[in-house]
């Protein structure tokens, strides 16, 4: 155990997370200079494009020491976004130590701070590394100094290296070696092992990411889940190394490596849960994580009718590595069939849905993403509402709570007034707000709904890209919200049924019945759109009827050039949803359920 | 609430209609082809081939004759094209030949469509002794500057003359075709057409929109038109003006001096009756025990000269689907202000009007269709919107390639 390090790499998205890892897991002799991949550790193309590692990965290297020794390195990927929190908090928890990989030129943000609290939070070892020294506009020393001034450790012995041309990696290696601390654990106890992570594969069935906290595992034994109680044959059991597995006779205490026991369904083998043996008795299982809820949802349907069985087919087989993905059923007058997705954030989301597209070739529609709500019911009862069609009758209600966020930024001073008066406009609580040497800290509580809308483009813009954005779910509370419905010559159109915030109910339904006004073409009689509470009426405005078709003259004989000419006109209703007696054509609902792109 | 849809016609009806029939004749030639003009006409060679043209029209005739031995033709429509390329005596053998070759009622109206220009307005005389009762003068505007927009080879000036000349023949009846929404037309330049044609006191005007039709030089470069309001104010204010003059709408874009100036054969299309199309390109209605029949004839002269002379039909004939005939009925029908009897439907289609009694329903719901007992016709809502009227009544199967079958005649 004295010679094995665990640690990951923290760092915000283009900080060089990766090929940090790339130029150690090189040094290390684990892949010759110019391997396959650029970036070994991101194996699914998609990650590689966005430069995120989605699920956790974990790859064990060999590291001969100036000393001579040789140590057993496991470096343990961590994604880099906010809406995967959580699974970085998993990977911290196989680990001892940490690199804090802040670039030199761009200095501390909001994500490295979070991360950083939570790697502190558990007790890790936190090596500064200030990543990108080779260019010109580099200012590590500010950067250190941002470093203990913002997230308030010491980092006067920060690494200064180049992953880019492996400048200082060398020392940073010593540095692993040195600093960080052997993993603890008992190897002489029962085995007990941490499942950080689960995913499904099409070959072996379930493949479980697993660090020994005590005991060892040998392969061909009997293990236990400790929450299901049920029993499996360890078949086998190794480490990752770069671009392969690595089957062994035995994990031992303090290695992170991974079970294959034939376990069907990643629900066999929970991230967070515990494996013992199955002829020894362990009566404390490890504390594992907390479950993760989806936060934001939204309406996937196919494009083409036919696919619907495809589609579920293919989220089902994406659930079986994304725990965090949920789906039900939903029918939408306008989109037909499809499932309403619960996704971690707004990432996830575009991830899942760029994944169904790629991976499984799915045309896809996505509805604007919403929250889900918690209904205090008259009764007593609550009750969590994820679509504002199952909102209860407004007479059954005792109040209805909305999720609130708590977000850090972190803003060069220049763009503090727009981000404040972004922050305000969206009904954000400001709880602190630190001025920095150059940058200002700012927390406020954030309606969740607000947040999903278009607060991550705003900000962008707010601060020409320089603010950085970290939240976590808070708590669900009361606000005064209400159900916007809209109604298309009388009739509820309820795919445009909206939660909202009594404030700015006018407005929004002011700005759908407009919207839609310009989209629905005129048909034969005249159309009221209107948007409303209850019974209330808050906005209206008419679609006039169709004035007039052209007077032709009488085509004589011929017959088929007027027929044609009607068809085609009738092809562009074709494409039109028919509501009650009215025609509404596709882009009238996707102006309002769809995203728009860029969100 | 409408009235419920009828769907029994009365006792006693006598289908007297389905005897009677029309002749088209289609003469493709034009001086130039207009820009906008999506008709089958062709630029006319320096010597078009008239008589050989008429003695296939001729042979056309006499083929077609056994088919018709027990119907009354009661009028022949000379179309194009120009028509008024063609000589008098051109005409004279023409209409000799109809007369030998089917039953004809001595009031048959004949109609001949001509260009109002200079040269064609000296052979009205002509037209006229050999059979012609009926001239149609393609003037569309009284403003040399539309005319020429249009591509017209005619002035404003030749078009009055022509009129002049027309009248001086002694035709049975005249009529104006006028357009408007023409490229830089003003509401008040429409205006002015429409009270000049309506000076003349023309027995009957046709007034419609310009439209772009695919396939054409205006199509593929669109002129500056009025807009909406501007068609919509044209339309309000020639509908007061027809109206105060004595004219009656009796189709959605002709108007007659009274209800006995209308266009007899033009009524035959709209009120679905038979009519054989002969000439290049011409198209025909015909029904036997066997159903509804369509005819269209080869396209290009030089093509139909060379299949009629080489003894072939020179068309191709196939038999209408119900929902066709249905389609066809409801495009023709709805666009007379007279509309259509219950009985009309079922001479015409075969079928009962039940089979469309919800459609019927729907839309006298929507206030484009009156439906009373006896009759069903296009409100003045429902003449506004015509198309999207008509649509309802499309076949669910779009129209595709046409599959030529025998006749069993």
């Amino acid at each position: 155990m004295e010679t094995i390090r665990n640690f990951c790499i923290l760092a915000h998205v283009d900080h060089g997370k990766s090929t940090l890892a790339d130029r150690i897991i090189e040094l290390c002799g684990g892949l010759p200079k110019r391997s396959m991949m650029d970036q070994v550790l991101d194996s699914m193309d998609l990650e590689r494009e966005r430069g995120i590692t989605i699920k956790a990965q974990s790859v064990a290297l060999d590291y001969r020491a100036d000393n001579q020794h040789v140590y057993r390195f496991n470096l343990i990927d961590t994604p880099g976004h906010v809406d995967f929190s959580y699974e970085v908090s998993r990977s911290l928890a196989a680990c001892e130590g940490a690199l804090l990989v802040v670039d030199a030129v761009q200095g501390v943000e909001a994500q490295s701070v979070a991360n950083c609290y939570q790697a502190i939070e558990q007790g890790l070892e936190i090596i500064p590394v200030i990543n990108k020294i080779d260019l010109p506009s580099a200012e590590p020393d500010r950067v250190i100094a941002e470093i203990e001034d913002i997230i308030g450790i010491e980092a006067h012995h920060a690494l200064l290296v180049s992953a880019k041309t492996g400048a200082g990696v060398h020392d940073l290696l010593e540095a692993i070696v040195g600093r960080i601390p052997q993993p603890s654990g008992h190897p002489e106890q029962s085995l007990r092992a941490l499942i950080i992570d689960s995913w499904f594969d099409n070959y072996v069935g379930v493949v479980s990411l697993l660090r020994i906290k005590d005991g060892r595992l040998p392969s061909r034994s009997k293990v236990q889940i400790f929450s299901t109680k049920r029993t499996y044959l360890a078949d086998h059991v190794g480490i990752f190394r770069p671009l392969k597995m690595d089957d062994r006779d035995s994990l031992e205490c303090g290695e992170v490596g991974y079970l294959i026991a034939a376990i069907k369904e990643v629900e066999g083998a929970p991230v967070g849960d515990t494996v013992t043996q199955a002829d020894r008795t362990v009566t404390v299982p490890l504390s594992g994580f907390e479950p993760v809820r989806p936060r934001v949802f939204a309406g996937l349907f196919p494009v083409e009718s036919d696919d619907y069985q495809s589609f579920r087919e293919a989220l089902a087989k994406l659930r079986l590595n994304d725990a965090a993905l949920s789906f039900e059923p939903e029918t939408s007058v306008a989109l037909g069939f499809g499932f309403r997705c619960g996704f971690l954030g707004l990432l996830h989301m575009e991830i899942v849905q760029e994944r169904l597209e790629r991976e499984y070739h799915l045309e896809l529609i996505t509805t604007a993403p919403t929250v889900n709500y918690e209904t205090l019911l008259k009764n007593g009862a609550v009750r969590l509402v994820n679509n504002p069609t199952e909102l209860p009758p407004l007479h059954e209600i005792e109040e209805i709570r909305e999720p609130i966020i708590q977000a850090k930024i972190l803003t060069p001073p220049e763009y503090l007034g727009g981000i404040m008066a972004l922050c305000q406009e969206k009904r954000g609580r400001q709880v602190l707000m630190h001025y920095y040497a150059r940058q200002v800290a700012l927390e406020y509580e954030l309606p969740l709904s607000e947040v999903v809308l278009d607060f991550f483009d705003r900000l962008k813009s707010a601060s020409r890209g320089y603010a950085s954005f970290d939240y976590r779910f808070l708590c669900f509370r009361e606000a005064p919200l209400v159900r916007m419905d809209f109604l298309v010559n009388g009739d509820l159109v309820d795919a445009f049924a909206t939660i909202v915030h009594r404030d700015v109910a006018y407005t929004r339904g002011r700005d759908l019945v407009d919207r839609l006004q310009k989209l629905i073409p005129r048909q034969m009689f005249e159309v009221a759109l209107q948007a409303a509470i209850g019974n209330q009426v808050i906005a209206r405005a008419t679609v006039k009827a169709l004035r007039k078709n052209v007077i032709a003259k009488c085509y004589g004989g011929d017959v088929s050039r007027k027929r044609k000419l009607l068809e085609k006109q009738k092809e562009g209703k074709k494409r039109m949803k028919r509501l009650g007696k009215v025609d509404i054509p596709q882009e009238a609902f996707l102006a309002v359920l769809q995203r728009s792109p860029g969100e | 609430m409408a009235a419920s849809i009828p769907c029994q016609p009365a006792e006693g009806d006598s289908p007297t209609v389905r005897d009677e029939w029309g002749l088209y004749i289609h003469l493709p030639w034009c001086v130039r082809k207009c820009p906008y003009c999506d008709f089958n006409s062709h630029r006319a060679p320096e010597h078009i081939p008239e008589m050989r043209y008429v003695t296939a029209l001729c042979h056309e005739m006499e083929q077609a004759s056994p088919r018709f031995r027990n119907r009354q033709l009661v009028s022949i429509f000379l179309g194009g094209g120009t028509p008024s390329l063609f000589s008098p005596e051109a005409i004279e053998r023409i209409l000799k030949q109809a007369r030998v070759s089917f039953p004809m009622t001595t009031d048959a109206e004949i109609t001949l469509e001509a260009n109002p220009g200079t040269a064609e307005a000296e052979r009205f005389k002509g037209y006229r002794s050999v059979g012609v009762t009926r001239l149609s003068l393609g003037v569309q505007s009284f403003d040399d500057e539309r005319l020429r927009a249009l591509g017209r080879i005619h002035t404003a000036e030749q078009a009055r003359a022509a009129y002049r000349m027309g009248r001086d023949a002694k035709f049975l009846a005249l009529n104006i075709d006028l357009m408007y929404g023409l490229p830089g037309q003003t509401l008040a330049g429409a205006q002015r057409d429409l009270a000049e044609a309506l000076d003349f006191a023309p027995e009957h005007l046709s007034y419609y929109q310009l439209t772009l039709e695919a396939g054409t030089p205006f199509f593929h470069n669109p002129p500056t038109r009025p807009d909406d309001t501007v068609l919509a104010r044209i339309e309000m204010d020639a509908s007061a003006r027809f109206a105060a003059t004595g004219y009656e709408r009796y189709e959605v874009s002709a108007y007659s001096k009274g209800i006995w100036n209308t266009c007899r054969h033009n009524l035959g299309y709209w009120r679905y009756g038979d009519y054989l199309g002969i000439g290049a390109g011409a198209h025909s209605k015909l029904r036997n025990s066997n159903g509804i029949w369509r005819q269209v004839r080869t396209r290009f002269p030089a093509g139909y000269l060379a299949a009629i002379e080489a003894n072939q039909t020179g068309y191709e004939e196939w038999r209408l689907e119900h929902d066709e005939i249905r389609f066809e009925f409801f495009l023709n029908t709805l666009r007379l202000r007279e509309g259509f009897s219950p009985n009309l439907f079922q001479q015409q289609t075969g079928e009962n009007l039940a089979t469309v009694a919800e459609t019927l329903q729907e839309l006298a719901d929507l206030g484009l269709l009156e439906v009373s007992e006896h009759n069903i016709r296009t409100t003045q809502r429902g003449y506004a919107i015509l198309d999207d009227v008509v649509a309802f009544f499309l076949p669910t199967q779009a129209t595709g390639m046409i599959w030529p079958q025998a006749c069993p005649a």
